[in-house]
């Protein structure tokens, strides 16, 4: 057994495991963490896909002692996370699941894609998606779902943006607004300059 | 994906699916999700031979307790599989091994321990000492005289043979046109990306054996494991909990699903055996695995008659209960005509016993074969003819007048316009465009072809059908259980199972229709032999047709009862009033579902004089026609073909389908595209070869191709929507229909880039180096010819 | 499918990482990325009792410029140099080769040097380092070796590679004139190990050829008649009865089929090199 402390969803986990142990098997049977699944277990499938130290990782080509000190986020950690929303939302309205076995790796896999690609276009997302398998949907809803949410993304991020940069510049204009009236009142406050008068 | 037009209620809806929410979360909860106290992990010893005779197992010693072997399982009932037919040879299969093995893959022992890594370790020293015999893996050579037997008191290696005969064989002798062609489709996985799985206790509270299996059909499960294991089926519980994908793969009972049952009785703590992927792709159900050897006849001018010859099965070790895999002979052999005008048929088939992975039910079942001989025979005809192929297909087809149309076969095609799905395939393909560009030829050496399938689909069949294929089990109806609760929700419980179809979407859609309520208002149940009444389960495309119609029909009993409470209620006759938006209307005024459940359950004071209280009802339901109605279609792609590496791409793929009145058009278009797929990886990636000794060799995804996200295009669709007569609201079933003709039109293509040297495909998958073998091949024959 | 038992390491340098490796009586096995060695163990076709973990060590992931060479360090993963983390000097080659390779979420911890040191006869970077003449690196009980790749493996998953020996990392020389390149791999479907495999290079418009074929043999192996004739002048298909005498030599059991589709690959690597 070999002490490890993962940071796991945001907590903390510190326990002693088999060094045979994956990280797919640590998270399931150790954490109770089921829904990052195993279709293969030797790395073409997908389905175990996870996120360590923000790199989209096959759970089941890495072992628990591996990740030690490692930060590690499944899909169970990424409720409230702004790209997994807008990807729950587009995989539903786009019917991008099915039997939803492979859907915990694909929605990983799929928010990995829209952290490197600004918008991306249905080709990339095929391309990109590759090692993610799906036996039920035949994909085409999943690219579909993925290049929506791009756009989605996109869009709220320009929003934020717009948002952001409207405040700035209020801000901006308060202060330079503050500064004049400090200036005006410095002068107004400022005792008359001997001799003026 | 096809553009629907907005639908006016329920049916017809595109309804954003219930399942989704669970599944987005992480919430799914699969066999191997379940968490159990003590629970313990199985893993197998498997034969590493094909066939042999087991001489001795040998346990370690010190933990001899947790290997089990069939004589530790205590007496297990070995089920007959397979039709019930006196010809049709029984295979006995036991969970593990009595003293022979047949095939590499075969559980010989279970090894039990607290993981799976301890228990595969308790497995690696178990020693299985096995004496070799000759392998028979060749389902041609195995009916030879000479070949080796599997099992030493049938007379050949023949499960079952049969002949199909119609209208008058002899005469195609003398046929203008005569072709005969062989083809293989080779033996593949179903590859559901959840694998096998089953975990078992005995629950002392409720005094039964708890099995949780991921399964299509639980009821029918139950009857296997009680018979197996002697116990009266009240005491077996199957739940199925979400199933991740099955596609015939998850229909049979398998020796896994025995053994691990057997040992959570002897042991008293919670077991489960979660298949891995190796298991899966060497023990599995396989399917397909046709051989056909077939001539056609036709006329000089075009017309079809008859195509005789052999189509042999090769069916693998032994038969899997319930059915066995016999239905790949009759169905490919009864679906050779296709949709054309063919009268006469002269057929032998041979389900062949071999030291392969036993063969079961996968998506299509047969017809992918079937498909793609008469489809590629066509194309021949009309290579041999000069013949554009389309319009040779065109020539042939049954057209709408004829329908109900009678095969040479036997098979009753309903409704629906053949011509019309042909016609709108070619025009989406645009067929004279490719011709155009054929023409022109590719800058980049490759060559393009363009190939057309039509399929039929029968779906939603009933007694009739599986009693004439002398089924075990004959899945002739299925049944609906609703209950209105106090608050007027609904709960019905189904007997088939959803894994991954929507059945709680479309069929509360259903309910919703029938009822006038929100499908947020209904909830639906199933997967638990605890509460779901009995069905036969999802496979067949049968479930909408046939739990659709349950659920129809139970929905319309609880309207009866409403109404008569509703009119009691508002002190006026049943015969005046009606049902709108959750509430029963009169000629004055209205009373809504809440208020009448809640008196038909809580406050039966106000239910009329002599009513019984509840609003819960049961109902079976089966089609007024039995033989099946018929989904259909045209498949039609252009392919990219490099000939010295034979590496292909699908430039477009697009299909025109009539699966008849579509429930939730946005499942259609998910069911027809992930049916493709499937029957591409068929066409294109998925095989599972074996050497000569019988030793599998694709046991791993690294040399098992899953086609992913760039492999698959997406498909452009059509919708024809002719609804059927015989079931309710005219829905057929279409679960199947995509993973059938893809084989078909995808060689077709092919073979149409290289028709001018006369190059065949005749054999799937289309590896790169069968492609491109072919190719040379045809070429080499040209230019000796020259 | 879980591997057998096995003990972990995860030493603090690369001495302690050689010695660990080098211990006697035991059955040891490094690992980087563990893209193939978790596979493998998972599947138990390979066995270790002990798991060196060299994924933590520094000294294996510089990558640096020298005046005439880049130093590629072995715990570089694929997607590092997809992603342009290291600087490509070879006109883009380097992030084509690794931007193919296998999965996003394998490149993501997939190693160069695990890669090389597993010498799978199919695998993309020996088959590029061999055609960019890189050499090797390798820290061992006797102390540091160099040597080119193509001497380095051996054979099919064979190396020079012995008990206590670990692969520091790669130095790529690189030209004085712009590389021109041509990359061309059949494989059953995307990501899939390669059934034929060919880079080409050429040092600027009329420089020094290099042609490899890998997927065809036991190891990557440079065509020679090919490059010569290349050199020469000869293009298109004036090359085929060098790819012919070449394969011969380098894939003396390839069948009608693989001869066909290696020569396919070969001839649109060097056209590609050409257009560019
Ligand atoms: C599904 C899948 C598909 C793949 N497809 C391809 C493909 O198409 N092309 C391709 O090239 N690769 C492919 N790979 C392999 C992948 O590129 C691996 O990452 C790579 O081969 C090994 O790198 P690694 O760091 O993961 O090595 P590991 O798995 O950690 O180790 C591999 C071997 O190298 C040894 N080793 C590792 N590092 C060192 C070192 N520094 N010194 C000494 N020995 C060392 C180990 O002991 C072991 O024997 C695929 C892998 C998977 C899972
Ligand atoms: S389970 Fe990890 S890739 Fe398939
Ligand atoms: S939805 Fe079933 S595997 Fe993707």
């Amino acid at each position: 057994m070999t002490a490890i402390t993962i940071d796991l969803n945001g907590v903390r986990i510190a326990d002693d495991v088999e060094p045979r142990q994956s990280l797919a098997d640590f998270l399931r049977e150790r954490c109770g963490l089921t829904a990052t699944h195993l279709g293969c277990e030797h790395g073409a499938c997908g389905a175990c896909t996870v996120v360590v130290d923000g790199k989209a990782t096959r759970s089941c080509l890495s072992l628990a002692v591996m990740s030690d000190g490692r930060v590690v986020l499944t899909l169970e950690g990424l409720r409230n996370d702004q790209i997994m929303d807008i990807l729950r939302r587009q995989f539903h309205e786009c019917h991008a699941l099915q039997c939803g076995f492979c859907t915990p790796g694909m929605l990983i896999m799929a928010r990995d894609i829209l952290q490197r690609h600004q918008s991306p276009d249905a080709n990339t997302v095929r391309h990109e998606l590759s090692g993610q398998i799906c036996r039920c949907t035949g994909y085409a809803n999943i690219v579909k779902a993925v290049v929506a949410a791009g756009k989605d993304l996109a869009a709220a991020q320009a929003h934020a943006l717009a948002g952001a940069l409207a405040e700035a510049e209020a801000l901006i204009q308060a202060e330079v607004q503050a500064r004049v009236d400090d200036q005006v009142r410095a002068q107004e406050d400022a005792p008359p300059k001997p001799g003026t008068e | 994906m096809a553009d629907h037009p907005p639908a006016d209620g329920w049916i017809g809806a595109s309804l954003l699916r219930k399942e989704d929410a669970r599944h987005l979360l992480g919430h799914g909860m699969f066999v191997a999700d379940i968490r159990m106290p003590g629970l313990q992990d199985i893993a197998f010893v498997r034969s590493q031979m094909a066939h042999a005779n087991v001489r001795q197992i040998v346990k370690p010693p010190e933990a001899a307790a947790s290997v089990f072997t069939l004589a530790d399982l205590g007496p297990i009932a070995i089920l007959e599989a397979g039709p019930e037919l006196a010809a049709h040879r029984h295979s006995p299969y036991p969970p593990l091994a009595d003293g022979r093995v047949r095939y590499a893959g075969q559980t010989i022992a279970a090894c039990m321990a607290p993981t799976r890594a301890e228990a595969e370790d308790l497995a690696d020293r178990v020693t299985a000492e096995l004496e070799e015999l000759p392998a028979v893996v060749d389902c041609v050579a195995a009916m030879l005289p000479d070949s080796p037997r599997l099992f030493e008191h049938w007379p050949d290696n023949a499960f079952i043979t049969g002949n199909v005969t119609e209208g008058d064989p002899p005469a195609l002798q003398a046929a203008p046109v005569r072709l005969r062609r062989k083809f293989r489709m080779n033996r593949q996985a179903t590859v559901s990306l959840e694998c096998r799985g089953v975990l078992a206790y005995w629950d002392h509270r409720n005094d039964e054996l708890t099995v949780h299996l991921s399964t299509q059909g639980g009821h029918v499960m139950r009857i296997a494991i009680a018979q197996s294991l002697g116990l009266p089926e009240h005491k077996v519980r199957v739940i199925a909990p979400d199933v991740g994908g099955g596609f015939g793969g998850k229909n049979r009972i398998m020796p896994e699903d025995i053994a691990v049952c057997a040992i959570a009785m002897k042991v008293g703590h919670p077991v489960r055996w979660i298949e891995d992927r190796r298991e899966h792709l060497i023990a599995s159900v396989h399917a397909r695995d046709h051989t056909y050897d077939l001539t056609i006849s036709a006329d000089r001018d075009g017309t079809l008659l008859g195509v005789e010859g052999d189509v042999y099965i090769d069916a693998g070790a032994y038969s899997l209960w319930p059915t066995g895999s016999f239905m790949e002979a009759s169905m490919a052999s009864r679906n050779l005509t296709g949709p054309y005008r063919i009268r006469h048929l002269k057929l032998n088939t041979f389900t062949v016993a071999t030291n392969k992975a036993p063969m079961g039910p996968y998506r299509g079942v047969a017809r992918p074969g079937a498909c793609f001989a008469i489809e590629r025979l066509v194309d021949e005809v009309a290579r041999e003819l000069g013949r554009e192929p389309f319009d040779l297909r065109r020539q042939n087809i049954v057209t709408a007048a004829e329908l109900p149309y009678r095969t040479a076969a036997g098979m009753r095609l309903d409704t629906g316009d053949y011509v019309q799905a042909l016609d709108t395939a070619r025009d989406m393909i645009d067929l004279p465009a490719i011709r155009k560009r054929q023409e022109v030829g590719e800058s980049d050496g490759r060559a393009i072809g363009v190939g057309f399938a039509f399929y039929t689909e029968q779906s939603g069949h009933g007694t009739v059908e599986w009693v004439k294929r002398k089924s075990r089990v004959v899945p002739g109806y299925e049944s609906a259980n609703a209950r209105m609760l106090p608050d007027g929700s609904v709960i019905i419980h189904v007997g088939v199972q959803n894994h991954g179809q929507g059945h709680e979407t479309t069929l509360s859609q259903i309910a919703a229709h029938e009822l006038s309520i929100d499908p947020s208002r209904i909830a639906i149940k199933y997967g638990d032999t605890a509460t779901a009444p009995f069905g036969f389960g999802t496979f067949a495309s049968r479930s909408i047709v046939f739990s659709g119609g349950a659920v129809a029909r139970a929905s319309r009993m609880l309207i009866d009862k409403l109404k008569r409470i509703g009119a009691h209620l508002m002190q006026t006759d049943p015969a005046n009033v009606r049902i709108e938006g959750g509430e029963v209307h009169g000629p004055s005024g209205s009373v809504g579902f809440a208020e009448i459940a809640y008196a038909a359950n809580v406050r039966q004071e106000h239910l009329p004089a002599g009513m019984d209280p509840l609003l819960d009802v049961t109902a079976t339901y089966e089609p007024t026609e039995t033989g099946g109605v018929f989904a259909y279609g045209t498949h039609a792609a252009v392919v990219a073909v490099d000939p010295d590496t034979g590496t292909l791409e699908i430039l477009d793929y697009v299909v025109t389908e009539d699966c008849g009145t579509m429930i939730n058009p946005l499942i259609v278009d998910g069911q027809v595209q992930g049916g493709i797929a499937q029957g591409i990886g068929t066409a294109l990636y998925e095989e599972i070869p074996y050497d000569e000794i019988g030793q599998p060799l694709a046991t791993t995804f690294g040399d098992y191709m899953v086609p992913c996200a760039p492999e698959i295009p997406t498909v452009r669709m059509a919708h024809i929507v002719t609804p059927a007569q015989a079931t309710e609201y005219g829905v057929k079933g279409l679960g199947e229909g995509g993973a059938i003709a893809p084989p078909a039109v995808l060689a077709n293509a092919v073979a149409d880039a290289f028709r001018k040297i006369g190059a065949s495909f005749n054999e799937t998958p289309l590896t790169p180096r069968r492609v491109s073998e072919a190719v040379a091949r045809a070429r080499r024959a040209r230019d000796d010819a020259a | 499918m879980k591997p057998a038992s096995f003990d972990y390491v995860r030493p603090k340098t690369v001495a302690e990482a050689s010695v660990a490796l080098g211990r006697k009586g035991v059955n040891t096995a490094a690992i980087a990325g563990g893209q193939s060695l978790i596979p493998m163990l998972n599947l138990r076709v390979a066995f270790a009792d002990l798991l060196v973990d060299l994924s933590r060590l520094d000294d294996l992931k510089v990558v640096t410029r020298s005046p005439d060479s880049i130093w590629i360090g072995a715990l570089t993963t694929h997607a590092a140099i997809e992603d342009g983390k290291v600087p490509d000097l070879f006109n883009g080659l380097l992030k084509r080769v690794a931007g193919q390779i296998s999965y996003r979420a394998v490149r993501n911890h997939g190693t160069i040097g695990g890669s090389v040191a597993l010498a799978d006869p199919a695998a993309d970077w020996p088959c590029c380092l061999i055609a960019l003449g890189a050499t090797v690196r390798v820290v061992g009980r006797n102390g540091v070796r160099v040597q080119p790749v193509s001497e380095f493996v051996r054979g099919q998953y064979e190396t020079t590679l012995s008990a206590g020996d670990i692969v520091m990392g790669f130095d790529v020389p690189t030209p004085s004139v712009p590389t021109r390149w041509g990359f061309s791999k059949v494989a059953r479907k995307s990501g899939a190990f390669a059934q034929s495999i060919a880079i080409a290079t050429a040092l600027g418009r009329s420089g020094r050829v290099n042609v490899v074929l890998g997927a065809a043999g036991p190891k990557p192996r440079a065509l020679r008649t090919v490059a010569e004739e290349l050199e020469g002048g000869k293009s298109g298909d004036e090359l085929r009865p060098a790819i012919e005498a070449d394969l011969a030599q380098v894939a003396p059991g390839a069948d009608d089929y693989q001869k066909r589709m290696h020569t396919a690959t070969v001839l649109r690597a060097i056209r590609d090199m050409r257009t560019q």
